[in-house]
């Protein structure tokens, strides 16, 4: 949190200067800036996972029932080697997302940040973030429209003279999909960390003598790592809840731990209790990847 | 299950529970009570609708609003079980009509959710088909009036494929030639329930044994399947890209003028026979208007008009007399008798049993 109490003047709203007043101003500035975010969140973060936290306590319940927590059951449940295989493969999309991501968005970040004439930076980040302005369904539907057997991709490929690729249904369709939803995400993430890089160090690097991958990853992948971080998580964390890319890219065998949920809430079983079950694993399991990005993914780069 | 094998676990189970009992006092409450008493806060002059994609477009509100003087708000959704959850959840609260299939209805019904009909408000309910009169899922039609029904089946390429399929065996036994080229339906109960039908049992089985081996043989398909969907075929088998996909006959009939190799058929062994109707739920804010929108639906040139605009068949006899030939002749839109004959409805299934289809649904879709 961003609020310095110590400095008073600096808030948007008058606070007089003296004594008791003062103090109050103190307590006043951070509440009337907190205070309505954190009544949001309060509200309709805290309380409502404190819910979802009840209901994964009381085994199948359902709609209608009395709530009357009874147990870890629900959780038991969640070790079924059957809904295991499920997560596995919702962090496998995720993963693979990121590293695609990562591969795909660093150069480009870096080419913006670092390359690019100044006055051209904004627009082209700009260009890069447009897509983001459609829905992601209809930018999901498009990719079936291009990977599809006779779509544009093996239209080109076959003008080309080369052979038809089968990626739509499988599980290339869906990392093609998923990386390309979450990649303005990485390089806006990368091209703000980027862009505080210490050109100078590059300078220095190659006077003594650094061969440009050396400079690369001595200098400039470490100076960056928090960004790096940060946008992977970013990345990592939006691709885990993605059931949308999976279902329509991955064909038969894409159910995801997202999907999962959706089903306990809305499908046929209307199994509540598992379903909370399961989206406590998943806010424990993105909770735990948080605080190892506040642990080991701080802003100073290690020396 | 796990289960009853540690004392430490069990331990761990009762520790947990009283934490959880302490810290939450609010403990005891009821999941997703449902408000049964009328919703007056809304707006009188406007009937709000909660119905599927394709029931409703521009022309038939517009008309609806001259007669009556009625505005109306059309709110769409994808899936009987996904309205049920936001009823559940009270984010229904504005909805004078519903429009919940056949099982949904009884599960409603038994629920408590749904409005008693006053069949003396209602003109149009005796011209239906017999079949229509008194149906299975709301006998005496106490609390829905169909609207739209149909089977579900298979559409086809028939320029693609050699053979001509007659049943869903045919998805097995030329699981080679079509593999990644057709789709199921991303529903549980009807692919179980389809398979179910071709091994010689009910839609509705509530047999372990049987449910398990309508799940291997599946499993045999799963391979070859290119997807479970419900909606993303219809661009590809209109290019050609998919062979074959199962779906329902309305969307058949509504995508077949796009391309005239395209054909639908219902499966010889059974099929599954749906019906969507009309219903008022008990917090319907403006019951007076639903009467009204059930009464313009049923009128006849009405009914006939949705029939040719929008593509869903009409369970309305004097609606189905006012057709062109070419439609009432329509195998998609009005199958055959001897195809209902062998049809089932899907009725309501507890939730034991629910459970078990969904657990080899998970299986399926993860494999």
């Amino acid at each position: 949190m961003a609020v310095s109490s110590k400095n008073p003047s600096n808030l948007p709203h008058p606070t007089p200067k003296t004594g008791l007043k003062q103090k109050a101003g103190d307590l006043l500035g951070p509440l009337v800036l907190l205070g309505p975010a954190g009544l949001w969140l309060l509200l309709l973060l805290v309380l409502p996972t404190l819910v979802i936290f009840e209901l994964s306590l009381v085994e199948n319940i359902r709609p209608g029932d009395v709530v009357i927590p009874d147990g870890i059951a629900n959780y038991l449940r969640v070790f079924d080697p059957i809904n295991l295989q499920v997560i596995g493969r919702s962090l496998f999309y995720a993963l693979g997302t990121t590293v695609f991501c990562l591969i795909l968005g660093f150069p480009v970040a870096y080419w913006i940040a670092i390359n690019a004439p100044s006055r051209w930076r904004n627009l082209l980040l700009l260009g890069f973030v447009l897509p983001l302005w459609t829905s992601s369904l209809l930018r999901t539907y498009a990719w079936i429209t291009i990977l599809r057997p006779t779509g544009v991709l093996n239209s080109f490929l076959g003008f080309l003279g080369l052979p038809a690729l089968e990626l739509l249904n499988r599980t290339p369709a869906v990392l093609i999909g998923m990386a390309y939803s979450y990649l303005p995400y990485i390089v806006t993430v990368l091209y703000a960390a980027l862009e505080k890089l210490d050109r100078r160090l590059l300078e220095a690097s190659a006077d003594l003598g650094a061969k440009p991958t050396e400079t690369f990853w001595k200098v400039t992948v470490p100076q960056s790592r928090a960004g790096i971080a940060a946008g992977s998580l970013l990345v990592f964390i939006s691709a885990l809840g993605d059931f949308v890319d999976p279902e329509l890219l991955g064909g038969a065998s894409s159910m995801t731990v997202s999907r999962l949920i959706y089903n306990q809430f809305l499908g046929a079983t209307q199994n509540w209790g598992f379903g909370s079950a399961l989206s406590m694993v998943l806010i424990m399991g993105v909770s735990i990847a948080i605080a190892l990005l506040l642990k080991y993914g701080d802003g100073r780069p290690s020396k | 299950m796990i289960r009853a094998v540690l004392t430490r676990r069990q331990f761990l189970q009762t520790t947990l529970a009283t934490a959880a009992a302490s810290t939450l006092s609010s403990c005891g409450w009821t999941l997703a009570e449902v408000k049964t008493t009328p919703n007056t806060r809304v707006d009188s002059d406007t009937l709000y609708i909660y119905t599927w994609t394709g029931y409703t477009d521009r022309d038939l509100l517009d008309r609806f609003t001259q007669e009556t003087g009625l505005k109306v708000v059309a709110d769409v959704f994808d899936s009987n079980e996904s309205m049920l959850a936001r009823l559940q959840a009270g984010g229904a609260g504005a909805y004078s009509i519903i429009y919940p299939s056949d099982y949904m209805v009884q599960k409603m019904a038994d629920l408590g959710f749904l409005r008693e009909l006053d069949h003396s408000l209602i003109v149009g309910l005796e011209d239906m088909f017999p079949m229509f009169q008194n149906p299975v899922y709301d006998p005496a039609n106490r609390y829905s009036v169909p609207i739209s029904w149909g089977t579900t089946g298979l559409i086809y390429n028939s320029r693609l494929l050699k053979d001509v399929p007659q049943d869903w065996e045919y998805l097995w036994e030329h699981q080679r030639e079509i593999s990644k080229r057709f789709t199921l339906l991303n529903d549980v109960r009807e692919v179980m329930g389809a398979t179910l039908r071709m091994l010689g049992y009910s839609y509705n089985s509530t047999d372990p044994q049987h449910i398990r081996q309508a799940y291997e043989k599946l499993a045999s398909l799963q391979p070859a399947i290119a997807s479970f969907t419900t909606d993303a075929w219809r661009p590809q088998i209109i290019v050609g890209d998919l062979l074959i996909a199962m779906c329902y006959s309305a969307d058949a009939a509504e995508i077949m003028p796009e391309n005239e190799d395209l054909r639908y058929i219902t499966p010889k062994s059974g099929s599954s026979l749906w019906t969507d109707t009309l219903v008022i739920p008990k917090s319907a804010p403006n019951p007076e208007g639903a009467y009204q929108w059930m009464n313009f639906m049923l009128q006849p040139e009405i009914a006939a008009q949705v029939v040719e605009r929008l593509s869903f068949a009409t369970p309305s006899q004097l609606a189905f007399r006012k057709l062109p030939k070419s439609l009432r002749d329509d195998p998609t839109l009005f199958p055959p008798e001897s195809v209902i004959e062998r049809s089932e409805s899907l009725a309501p299934i507890s939730a034991a049993v629910s459970e078990i289809y969904d657990r080899y649904w998970t299986k399926l879709t993860s494999a």
